[in-house]
């Protein structure tokens, strides 16, 4: 498995050796973090339809912002909290959605930019407030991915990572106190 | 258990509320938001960024798309970026210099290219301070000059250092003899 061999590399990487600037080391860090960083950077440039080198620029960027300014974003990783694929995957989005909205200011007309960056709240119809502390944001959360993004319960396990069926239990319970809170209001 | 609604009427329910939350939760750090997706933090930690990322849509892609791209293999990328990578540590970056040591660096050659070089360098300085002294000393040409001149002296006013030269007369006499 791919995957697996990079991720034991990435956590198997002297993270003092690599914010010291040891040439070795980033090379082992580089080879072991480049498939991550260019699968996260291509699904995030993926409704930018940017080119082949912009792709490449943008996960070069990644590595930039890495080790800029003496390996000041790298240093902010704290192991204790996150593992190291995780943490630069997210590292990688930021910084891939930050290079396409550069590239798409300096050169995009209107028409390539996709809809679902244009798309604007029809802010003219009136709309019931849910009131502040009736639902937990874990309730509100889940309710927003299965109907605002219309995923299924097994997506958003995964997201969350908790068991379906405890995804299931809080939609239920949301819900349930919806219903309750606006019994006379809904018909 | 009230199970009498269907889930297209809980869809439209949900629809019929507003989306937008009444007060914007903060900016979350991009390890915070690591932290999360590993499922690691205490249900407090977690409320704050379940808010956060409830609010805005562009969290939630992140969300669905990081946990899509951890959970599956990986391709292999272009080797083009990973030489790309590679080349930006490892090469002596450009430091700002004091003012005596910036003078020095352009008056005196780098070594930083090698031995060799650093015996080239050496070696070309070498020559070039025996020529500018051979220079100033005057060189072939006037060596060669002085030397002549000096020759030419010794035979003009030091021809006769004893007096008159008396071997003529002495063959003179000798001759005669014979």
């Amino acid at each position: 498995m791919e995957r697996n061999a990079g991720v034991t590399e990435l956590n198997q990487i002297d993270l003092r050796s690599l914010a010291a600037g040891h040439k070795r080391t980033w090379d082992a860090f580089v080879t072991a973090a480049s498939p991550l960083i260019n699968a996260v950077v291509r699904r995030s440039l993926n409704s930018f339809r940017l080119s082949e080198d912009d792709v490449l620029d943008a996960a070069q960027d990644v590595f930039v912002r890495l080790c800029a300014n003496d390996f000041r974003l790298l240093k902010t990783y704290d192991p204790a909290r996150a593992g190291l694929p995780t943490w630069l995957a997210v590292v990688s989005r930021s910084a891939a959605v930050d290079f396409a909205r550069r590239r798409r200011q300096a050169t995009s007309p209107i028409d390539d930019v996709p809809e679902s960056a244009l798309a604007v709240e029809d802010v003219h119809v009136e709309k019931l407030k849910i009131p502040e502390g009736l639902l937990t944001e874990r309730q509100t959360l889940i309710l927003k991915f299965l109907y605002d993004e219309e995923r299924d319960v097994a997506e958003i396990a995964q997201i969350l990572k908790i068991d379906a069926q405890t995804v299931r239990s809080t939609h239920h319970k949301a819900l349930l106190r919806l219903r309750e809170h606006f019994r006379e209001e809904v018909p | 258990m009230s199970t009498q609604h269907s889930p297209e009427s809980d869809k439209e329910l949900w629809q019929s509320f507003a989306s937008a939350p009444a007060v914007v939760p903060a900016a979350i750090s991009d390890m915070d938001f690591a932290a999360w997706l590993e499922g690691g933090l205490t249900e407090q930690e977690a409320a704050r960024i379940d808010a956060a990322v409830a609010a805005s849509p562009q969290l939630r892609l992140a969300a669905i798309e990081l946990a899509d791209i951890l959970g599956k293999p990986l391709p292999q990328p272009s080797p083009r970026i990973a030489v790309r990578a590679q080349a930006l540590v490892g090469f002596p970056a450009e430091k700002p210099a004091s003012g005596l040591s910036r003078l020095l660096g352009m008056l005196l050659p780098s070594f930083e290219g090698g031995f060799g070089l650093q015996r080239g360098v050496m070696a070309a300085a070498a020559v070039m301070v025996a020529a500018v002294g051979f220079m100033m000393g005057g060189g072939l040409g006037e060596s060669y000059a002085q030397e002549k001149y000096a020759s030419v002296q010794s035979k003009t006013t030091v021809s006769n250092p004893l007096g008159s030269d008396t071997s003529d007369q002495l063959n003179d006499l000798f001759t005669d003899t014979l």
